[in-house]
This record gives structure tokens, C-alpha cells and sequence, in this order.
């Protein structure tokens, strides 16, 4: 579907234009148009070929267990991106994010959960803002002097 | 045999204790960044460059040393985090996701599979600084001799080795790649300006970087499916002394030689010829590979075979030793770390192309003894980092898995600083997932994403310079013979399935029917 809809956004630059002004005889929109125009092609005998087959259907999912463990990462690190964003930065929801997991699926006891949400992202702040001064988002409180 | 008493003399500036002293200095850098994910070797160099003008005032020949040196690191220490993370730590270590971290994780040999790689590498660094050593000024000048026509070709037969990839159905491999050429035109268009696919949103311009796509694709996806499979727990791998990897190594490299020496050759070639470097050569080389392992090996790619290792990450450091060759004799770099190092000669004086190799003797040939040291000194660091490299793999997965996760996100957004990039690893973390499920294979994808754009270059450069003439494919003889080995591997999946087809066809005629394979 993704393949069609560029179809149809690039279908300008189509078919080649030995003639027009267009570099080379080709449009900007000549290659992405082919390339969606592969993949679709190809996306459809293969469902027609799955269509076909005869008793080759089997559950996608593994199970509700095995829906809830994919979704147990899935949450958090969503979480961690959005608070990361604008919000708290990656040194202290990186924190959080560790020190959920730590305890929430590693059960670990909370001296050794709090100790790994410490040092981890302090090490990591100090290979990147110090040693290689590449600037990882910061939290709120950045501009009012706290340094990440 | 000039050259052998020019390396000697090379060697002997080489082993100088400043010079070697930057070198190791360099070297150890590049293994850092080379592991940092989202710190590639290109932006090490450049990082770096300010300082190599201190060290250039004392030495010309320390200060490249030691450029060259982070790229050598680099080369090493960016298989690291693909073999046991499943994240690229550079562009062009994408392709041992493939078989490495198979081998690591599933076989749970994680001490063979970066033996392998370090070895391999090695390997592809002797020869490549053998070829760079005697033939550095006719290679250059037979470099110049290819087009964007003769390297549309050479790309063209990367995607044709890809197809039917991990053993899947070739259409699956075919809808990757144009699922891959797709994303990769995402933003403006390179040759009119124009913005394609953007639909409105200003942050698309810039297009879908192949960086965060594939930590998304691979780190993201791979943690998904295997919490899934195993629920959430953590395999135990077994860890090894790391001696017994190191022979083991030494034996896959002996019964593979022939088929290193060509694609060594190959990644070196590739290496040399203006703009393409290691990337390319790493997944033209594992194509390669696996299009001439014996049916028995080929069904293991993509699941730790020891040739799906070797064969990339050989032409890989070749490439990257090959880059260096058009810099130093005609100032043209072969690859964009090269480009940067190539800053750095202006900046401290030296005019790169031919005079060089006459007017700094001391400079040139020294650089090329620091190639054979750097690439050794790298080796050595890496082999006895292994045993406890390895042993991180063992690592309990309550600590691992949000460790590669904000691995991913740093790697990601450290590259162009934009949180853009983020979401994307998320995203494609999730359509990895997907993917793996629906059993597409990923290696097809990736390396359309990754090469898309100068493949598109390429093509229309060609043409441009043709005068729209679709002939310019063919209308030299290195261009024809590379098209048409190119077409040939793109129909060879085709013809084995109508031969099968017509084999199956008559079984069928000949006796009770069977029924039709998936």
C-alpha cells in the first residue's frame, strides 16, 4: 500500500522524457515511481502465490504470552522515546528506563537497580559530552543549569 | 624490486618511536569510535583532524599515521557492536549483521564470529597494502577509467547477488529492494533539486538516513522477535578461550583462501575507484560469497555461516586500504573517510597526486609501512579483547536489552543530532519485527536503502553524460561486460525456477501427482 500511494505521488516523472527539459531524459520522480512499481509488482504475486497455496496459513503470534513480552519492551521504550524528546533527555530517562527494567523484568534488588541507573548513563555522559562533544538531548532543566 | 627497498625504508620511518606512538595512538581511537555507536570513522577523522595538525608540525608522516590509524580502528572495532548487538557500529560492518550475529547468538559463538571478522579483516588489509605497495600509480590510473556507467553496473550486480537471499522466495528479495530504492529517494532529488516523497513535512527533505533505518531493522527487531521466541529471558552462551577461536579462524580462512583472494581483490578494486569505499565492497563481496558457496553452505547465509563473515569484512578493509591509493596519487579520495584525510594533507601542506610519490618519498612510503603496522596493531588489540568481548554476550538480559536499546537511540540520533532519527529506529524497529514474522528477507532491504541513492547517481550521471543514450551501459567494454554479468544474476533465480518448474512438470507426468512447493 505504502508502494501504491508513492506510486501515485511520483507518477509525474513516470515514463522517460528524451526531449523535455529534464537532465538526462529523467525526471526526479522516474526512479522512485520504478522502484515502488517493483516492489509492488513483486508484493502482489507474492499474496497471490500465499492466496494460492493451499493450507500454508499459520497464526502470525505465538500465543497471548508471547504478545505480552513483545509488548513489555514495546511500551517502555516508547515511553523512554517521548519523555527523551523535549521533556526529560536521554540522561535522565535513560535512568528511568533502566531502572524500570532492571527491576520490573530483571528483579533485581533496588541497591543494584539504582546503582546501574546511576553510572550507566554517567558514563555515557561523559564519553559523549566530554570526550567527543557530541550533544545528546538534554532535559527541561538544562537552561536552568543543571548540565544534562 | 625499487618497492621493496622503498617499503623497507618506509618501515623503518614507520617504526620511528613518534611515529609509531601517533599510530598506536590512532588505531586505539578509531577502536573506541569504531565501537561507539552513532561515532563512524569519518567524523573520527574529523574530530581528530584539529589535533593532527599539532602533531603534523612535528611530523608529517605521524600526523597521517595516525589519521589512517583511527580508519584502521574503525574498520576492527565497528564489528564489534554488529556481531554482538546486532547494531551497525559502522556503514560498513551492516553487512556482518548478517551472518555475525547469527553466529554469536544462535550458534553462541560469539569469541569465533569477531575472531572470524578480526582475522578476515587482517587478511584483506595484507593484501590490499601488497597491491597498494607495487602497483599504487597503474591502478590509479586505470581507476579514472571508470564511469558512472561502469559503476551503476558494479552496483547493479550487488542488488542481482542479493536476490533469493536467505534462502526465501526471490520475489520476496526483489519486493526489498525496490521497497529499499523507495526509501532511499525519500527527500530532494540530488541531480534536479526537486523534493520527492516528502509529502508536506519539512523533516523528510533531508530523507531517511540508512543509519537509524537499519540500528531500527536489526537492534530494534531482533529484540522484539527473540522476546517473543524465548519470552522473556535470556540464552546462556557458552564462552570459549579465545586461542582455540583463533585456530579455528585460521582453519575456515584456509579452506576459504581462493575465495577470500578474489573478493579481497574485489573489495580493493572497489575501494580504489572514486566515491564508492568499504560499504559497497562488504555487500557486493557477501553476495558474491554466498552466490558461490556450495548448495550446502548457501542455505546456511543469514545464519551464521563462517564464509558470510569472512568474505565482507575482508573486501570491507581492503576497500578501505584501496580508498587511500586515488587520494595519494591523484587527489581524488576513494571513499568520504578518505576525503577527510585528504583535508588533513592540505591543511598541513602537502599537495596529494602523483609528485608526491616523488617530491615526500619519506611521506608517501612511510604511510604505506604504517598501513601493514596500523592494520597489525589493530589486529592484536581486537585478539585479546575477544575473551572478554565475548564474554559481555553473557551478559544477564535484564541488563543487555535496555543497554542495545539505548545504544540504538544514542547511535541514531548522534549522527546528524535530530530526533527525527529516533523515531525512525522506532519505526523500523517495529517493521523489522514485522518482517521477520512475515519471513521477508531484511539483507535485500538494507542494502538498497544503503546503496539506493548513488545508485540512482550513477544511472543518471550516465545518462546525462549519453545524452539520454540508454546504451551508454554498454558502450564500453568494462560497461558491457559489467551490465551483462549484472543481467545475467538477475535472471539466473528465474531461470533455476522454470528449470525446476519444467523438472517438476515432468516427475508430475511421470508419476502421482505431488504437491506444488510453497
Amino acid at each position: 500500500m505504502i508502494a501504491a500511494v508513492a506510486m501515485f505521488d511520483t507518477r509525474g516523472g513516470a515514463l522517460p522524457d528524451p526531449e523535455g527539459g529534464a537532465p538526462g531524459g529523467l525526471k526526479g520522480g522516474w526512479y522512485p515511481f520504478w522502484s515502488a512499481a517493483i516492489a509492488t509488482v513483486a508484493l502482489l504475486v507474492v499474496a497471490y502465490r500465499a492466496g494460492v497455496a493451499p493450507g500454508s496459513s499459520q497464526a502470525v503470534f505465538s500465543g497471548r504470552e508471547g504478545v505480552m513480552s513483545v509488548l513489555a519492551l514495546i511500551v517502555p521504550m516508547i515511553a523512554l522515546v517521548v519523555l527523551m524528546d523535549r521533556l526529560l533527555g536521554l540522561y535522565i530517562s535513560g535512568a528511568l528506563y533502566l531502572a524500570w527494567f532492571g527491576r520490573a523484568i530483571g528483579r533485581y534488588r533496588w541497591p543494584w537497580v539504582a546503582a546501574s541507573a546511576v553510572v550507566i548513563p554517567a558514563i555515557l555522559f561523559v564519553v559523549f559530552e566530554s570526550f567527543f562533544r557530541v550533544a545528546l538531548p538534554k532535559s527541561i532543566w538544562y537552561t536552568l543549569g543543571l548540565p544534562f | 624490486m625499487e618497492a621493496l627497498g622503498e617499503l623497507a625504508r618506509g618501515f623503518a620511518i614507520a617504526l620511528d618511536p613518534f611515529v609509531f606512538a601517533m599510530l598506536t595512538l590512532g588505531v586505539v581511537a578509531g577502536l573506541v569510535i569504531g565501537i561507539l555507536p552513532g561515532l563512524g570513522g569519518t567524523s573520527g577523522v574529523a574530530i581528530l583532524l584539529p589535533i593532527s595538525i599539532f602533531v603534523a608540525d612535528q611530523s608529517t608522516t605521524a600526523a597521517i599515521a595516525m589519521l589512517a590509524g583511527i580508519y584502521w580502528g574503525a574498520v576492527f572495532g565497528g564489528v564489534v557492536t554488529s556481531i554482538l548487538f546486532n547494531i551497525p557500529g559502522e556503514p560498513w560492518s551492516v553487512a556482518l549483521l548478517f551472518d555475525g550475529f547469527p553466529m554469536a547468538k544462535r550458534l553462541g559463538k560469539p569469541g569465533l564470529a569477531l575472531t572470524l571478522a578480526f582475522t578476515s579483516s587482517l587478511f584483506g588489509a595484507v593484501i590490499a597494502s601488497v597491491l597498494f605497495t607495487f602497483f599504487a600509480l597503474p591502478l590509479a590510473d586505470l581507476a579514472l577509467g571508470f564511469g558512472p556507467a561502469e559503476l551503476f553496473a558494479v552496483f547493479m550486480m550487488a542488488f542481482a547477488t542479493l536476490v533469493g537471499l536467505e534462502s526465501g522466495s526471490p520475489l520476496k528479495s526483489i519486493a526489498m529492494i525496490g521497497f529499499g530504492l523507495l526509501l532511499a529517494s525519500v527527500g530532494f532529488d540530488s541531480i534536479t533539486g526537486e523534493p520527492r516523497l516528502t509529502f508536506g513535512q519539512i523533516g523528510l527533505l533531508s530523507g531517511i538516513g540508512f543509519i537509524p533505518v537499519t540500528i531500527g531493522l536489526f537492534g530494534i527487531g531482533e529484540i522484539l522477535a527473540s522476546a517473543e521466541e524465548a519470552g522473556v529471558k535470556y540464552e546462556q552462551v557458552a564462552a570459549k578461550l579465545g586461542l582455540k577461536d583463533l585456530m579455528e579462524s585460521i582453519g575456515h580462512l584456509r579452506r576459504k583462501f581462493w575465495m577470500l583472494v578474489v573478493n579481497t581483490l574485489l573489495g580493493f578494486w572497489i575501494g580504489v575507484l572514486p566515491g564508492t569505499g568499504a560499504t559497497p565492497a562488504s555487500f557486493l563481496s557477501y553476495g558474491v560469497a554466498r552466490q558461490y558457496a556450495p548448495e550446502k553452505e548457501r542455505a546456511n547465509f543469514g545464519k551464521g555461516e563462517p564464509a558470510g563473515i569472512l568474505a565482507p569484512q575482508a573486501s570491507a578493509n581492503a576497500a578501505s586500504v584501496g580508498s587511500l591509493l586515488p587520494m595519494i596519487t591523484l587527489g581524488v579520495p576513494g571513499s568520504p573517510t578518505a576525503a577527510v584525510i585528504m583535508a588533513g594533507l592540505f591543511v598541513w601542506g602537502l599537495t596529494p597526486g602523483p609528485l608526491l610519490f616523488t617530491e615526500n618519498k619519506d611521506f608517501v612510503w612511510g604511510l604505506i609501512a604504517s598501513i601493514y603496522l596500523g592494520n597489525l596493531i589493530a589486529f592484536v588489540i581486537c585478539i585479546l579483547a575477544t575473551p572478554f568481548l565475548a564474554s559481555i554476550m553473557r551478559a544477564p538480559y535484564a541488563v543487555i536489552t535496555p543497554f542495545i536499546v539505548l545504544a540504538s537511540i544514542i547511535g541514531a540520533y548522534a549522527v546528524n543530532t535530530a530526533m527525527k532519527d529516533v523515531f525512525i529506529v522506532i519505526i523500523f524497529g517495529l517493521i523489522g519485527y514485522w518482517l521477520r514474522k512475515m519471513k521477508y528477507p531484511l539483507a535485500p532491504l538494507v542494502v538498497a536503502i544503503v546503496l539506493g541513492d548513488s545508485t540512482e547517481r550513477e544511472l543518471r550521471k550516465a545518462l546525462i553524460g549519453s545524452g539520454s543514450d540508454p546504451l551508454v551501459f554498454f558502450g564500453s567494454p568494462f560497461a558491457a561486460a559489467l551490465s551483462t554479468i549484472a543481467i545475467a544474476l538477475f535472471l539466473l533465480p528465474l531461470a533455476q525456477y522454470l528449470m525446476r518448474r519444467r523438472a517438476r512438470g515432468r516427475a508430475a507426468s511421470a508419476g502421482p501427482s505431488e504437491p506444488p512447493a510453497p
